[in-house]
């Protein structure tokens, strides 16, 4: 089996809309949640998100951005972001035939989806916009990739809510270790700030209100406060590259994927199961041939709901045993919010934070932990650590799928 | 503006393209427009215009100098010209 390269990323994120911005601001441990505009909270009772301050004229052209959904210009955009660091098109011997994409997403195309519902059922007129049908569909941010520049490779797409780019990236992983393509680019985008989504979610009472002092603060993941989760946008995405090719190249590599575990719980479509997470992280420690104390950091799922945390934090102290006394765990969800098809790629370009410059990226506003959640925490600010062996990002979906990646240093 | 001024500003816009360098008689595929993109402009061209173009007219226009032509006598039809 070939091993497999990280040798590119890109992030499109309410912390910054680069892969350094981002960086940045999970180690100043500063949050992206804020109030939402009143179009949005007005009648769906939801306060806050994670948005991005977005212009598409800095990437489209007008006639162009029209046509895509915002959730393929994020993806557009981080893809690009990652394609550039790697160098891999400009490499002599880059055969586009052997390079795919894997994507993750959620929803797919929520705001086109959302604005033709809105025509007809809103306004009673049934006439909707011609590319409706391509501008929304889930597959539509993966494959504006792959056309946009001309990746001819083995193409996936995963909707497997919460870990769907997680799984994304493991199955990039795979394509390349079994030999089927050279290199991938991996990722996730997701873009559902729509009242109809919103409303959803809010009928689901899963989502935390706004914190009442500081909005920014409204996600507080293994705080005996918790409310829930904070809904967020954005993608993240990465060049995944056969690491001899890398190595031949000269590229900067930044990581090796070397685990993938994926199990589902196959109990409940919302209620987290222990089992089903043990399962996951076991099988990605041992696709990466590591002890659970070779693991020095761990991205936890961590969404902020009462049931969720605990179960998480049952099902780690269960893989690492003692070693888990010693692991420092965060979730990083607390500051740039669930990005739910994309948090899974979001969440890995956060622990490679970890795993490069040994910067341990914090839960923000933990400050009463929860006894229930007895983990290591990394709270409320980052800490510098000597940069760790490996890393692991965990991703559990509604559905029951779940999704763990395990990045060893390169 | 005339009929023909405005179907070449919402070209120029949809496709990103310099209103002065369309030429109306040219074959809308050399214009670099493929088919899915045509039927999301001339969406456009619709609600700009007020007007339907039905499918079978839609497949005689080829170039944007047909397209004011089908546009027109839509209008003309509707007394809206």
């Amino acid at each position: 089996m070939r091993r497999v390269a990280v040798t590119g990323a890109g992030v499109v994120s309410p912390l910054g809309t680069t892969l350094e911005k981002f960086h940045d601001s999970l180690a100043a441990g500063r949050s992206g949640i804020r109030r939402l505009a009143p179009e949005l909270t007005a009648h769906t009772g939801v306060q806050v998100g994670a948005t991005i301050d977005w212009n598409p004229a800095e990437l489209f052209k007008e006639g162009e951005a029209a046509n895509l959904d915002r959730v393929t210009q994020f993806a557009l955009a981080a893809a690009g972001q990652a394609l550039a660091a790697s160098g891999l098109l400009a490499a002599a011997g880059a055969v586009r035939e052997r390079i795919g994409v894997s994507w993750g997403t959620g929803m797919g195309g929520a705001q086109t989806q959302e604005a033709s519902y809105q025509q007809v059922y809103g306004k009673g007129e049934w006439r909707v916009r011609p590319l409706t049908v391509v501008m929304g569909m889930a597959n539509a941010a993966g494959s504006n990739v792959a056309v946009r520049h001309g990746l001819r490779g083995p193409f996936g797409n995963y909707s497997t809510a919460c870990s769907s780019s997680a799984m994304a990236l493991g199955e990039a992983m795979r394509t390349i270790a079994a030999g089927r393509a050279d290199a991938m680019i991996a990722g996730g985008s997701e873009a559902l700030l729509t009242p109809g989504v919103l409303v959803a979610w809010q009928a689901l009472r899963t989502l935390a209100p706004a914190d009442a002092s500081n909005p920014a603060a409204s996600c507080k993941p293994f705080d005996k406060r918790r409310a829930g989760l904070v809904l967020g946008e954005g993608a993240a995405a990465f060049v995944l590259e056969d690491e001899s090719r890398a190595r031949a190249r000269g590229a900067r590599i930044y990581a090796l994927l070397t685990g993938y575990g994926n199990s589902c719980d196959a109990v409940h479509m919302s209620r987290p199961d222990r089992d089903g997470q043990i399962r996951a992280m076991q099988q990605a420690l041992a696709e990466a041939q590591l002890s659970p104390q070779d693991i020095g950091y761990i991205n936890a799922h961590g969404t902020a709901t009462a049931v969720g945390d605990v179960v998480e934090a049952e099902a780690i102290n269960a893989v690492f045993g003692a070693a888990a006394g010693e692991l420092p765990v965060s979730s990083t969800k607390s500051l740039h919010g669930h990005l739910l098809g994309g948090s899974g790629a979001l969440e890995f370009a956060a622990s490679l934070l970890a795993l490069e410059h040994g910067i341990l990226p914090p839960t923000g506003f933990l400050e009463q932990p929860d006894p229930a959640c007895g983990l290591r925490h990394v709270a409320h600010a980052a800490q510098r650590v000597a940069p760790p062996r490996a890393v692991m990002s965990n991703s559990f979906a509604f559905g029951g799928s779940n999704v763990v990646l395990v990045a060893t240093r390169a | 503006m005339d009929t023909l001024g405005r179907i070449r500003q919402l070209a120029a816009k949809e496709f990103s393209i310099n209103p002065d360098g369309l030429d109306p008689a040219a074959p809308l595929d050399t214009l670099g427009i493929d088919s899915l993109s045509f039927i999301e402009f001339m969406f456009k061209v619709e609600e700009e215009f007020g007007v339907s173009v039905s499918d079978e007219d839609l497949k005689a226009i080829k170039t944007l100098a047909d397209l004011e032509r089908h546009v027109a006598a839509a209008l003309a039809a509707a007394g809206k010209a």
